[in-house]
């Protein structure tokens, strides 16, 4: 990373975008769920 | 701003399948424009320029949750004291957090390599911190008190006071004092003088972030109201 080669960058970005899309379906799977209860 | 319904059932329809999948193929376009298709900005080491398509829309978009947080805020305290406004404002710190956070923590790995530490002290790194404190005690304070009413109008009233504070951390403390930090994209001239393709994948970078946040809020307003009527139900 010290280099400020392009390995980092791809990894914060997977980092990233495969946290928020995990995320939004644990959104998308609590509403579900929130909606059947109800 | 609309304030995302409840009551609306989460069988997604046509259009939102189709919004949700745009939204994706966007996301999926910037990232690749950011690699392939902007140049390296002079005086960077290496390819740590491109961190700027994910840190600065990330910084963009905790700073549109933490204003969209005061304006909810505001129709709370002005509009009737809704209690769907105060769910919005509270989900819109909590992402805007979230968001602000990871412009922290690429802007510490970029300053690793540029400037040889995570931590300088630089204006910038100063100013992000005090706004994830600054909100940080925003929940706090919704932690702390115990009447529902209450909390909810203290926290509207402290939210409504981010109005000032944050445009005054994201955009004036930095610009008034010398900072390592690169120029912003908007100059101290008030010009901006960016090479287009850069600019074009900021801009799409920012938008799409964007877009996310108001996904993402529309999903937790939406779960909150459920699992409050919910409550609401046990108890009677």
């Amino acid at each position: 990373m010290v280099g400020g080669g392009l390995g980092w960058i791809v990894a914060v970005n997977l980092i990233i975008w495969t946290g928020l899309f995990l995320y939004l379906l644990r959104l998308n799977r609590q509403l579900r769920d929130k909606e059947r209860g109800s | 701003m609309a304030v995302p319904d409840a009551s609306r059932s989460h069988s997604s329809s046509p259009l939102t399948s189709s919004l949700a999948w745009g939204l994706w193929l966007w996301v999926a376009v910037t990232i690749w424009a950011a690699f392939y298709y902007a140049p390296l900005a002079a005086g960077f080491i290496g390819e740590s320029s491109r961190i700027l398509f994910f840190h600065v829309p990330m910084a963009w978009t905790s700073f549109v949750a933490f204003i969209a947080a005061g304006v909810w805020s505001l129709r709370y305290l002005f509009g009737g004291r809704r209690t769907e406004h105060d769910r919005a404002a509270t989900a819109a710190v909590e992402l805007g957090m979230v968001f602000c956070i990871l412009a922290t923590v690429t802007g510490a790995l970029w300053a690793r390599i540029m400037w040889g530490a995570y931590w300088n002290w630089d204006p910038r790194q100063i100013s992000i911190t005090l706004a994830l404190l600054f909100y940080a005690a925003y929940l706090v304070l919704r932690g702390a008190v115990e009447d529902p009413d209450a909390r909810a109008r203290l926290s509207a009233a402290y939210a409504a006071l981010g109005l000032i504070v944050a445009p005054f951390l994201f955009f004036v403390l930095p610009r008034i004092t010398f900072s390592l930090h690169p120029e912003s994209v908007i100059n101290a001239q008030g010009k901006v003088e960016m090479e287009s393709r850069m600019l074009q994948v900021l801009l799409s970078g920012s938008a799409a972030f964007t877009a996310f946040f108001f996904w993402l809020h529309n999903l937790r307003c939406r779960i909150a109201a459920l699992a409050e009527r919910d409550a609401a139900e046990k108890e009677a």
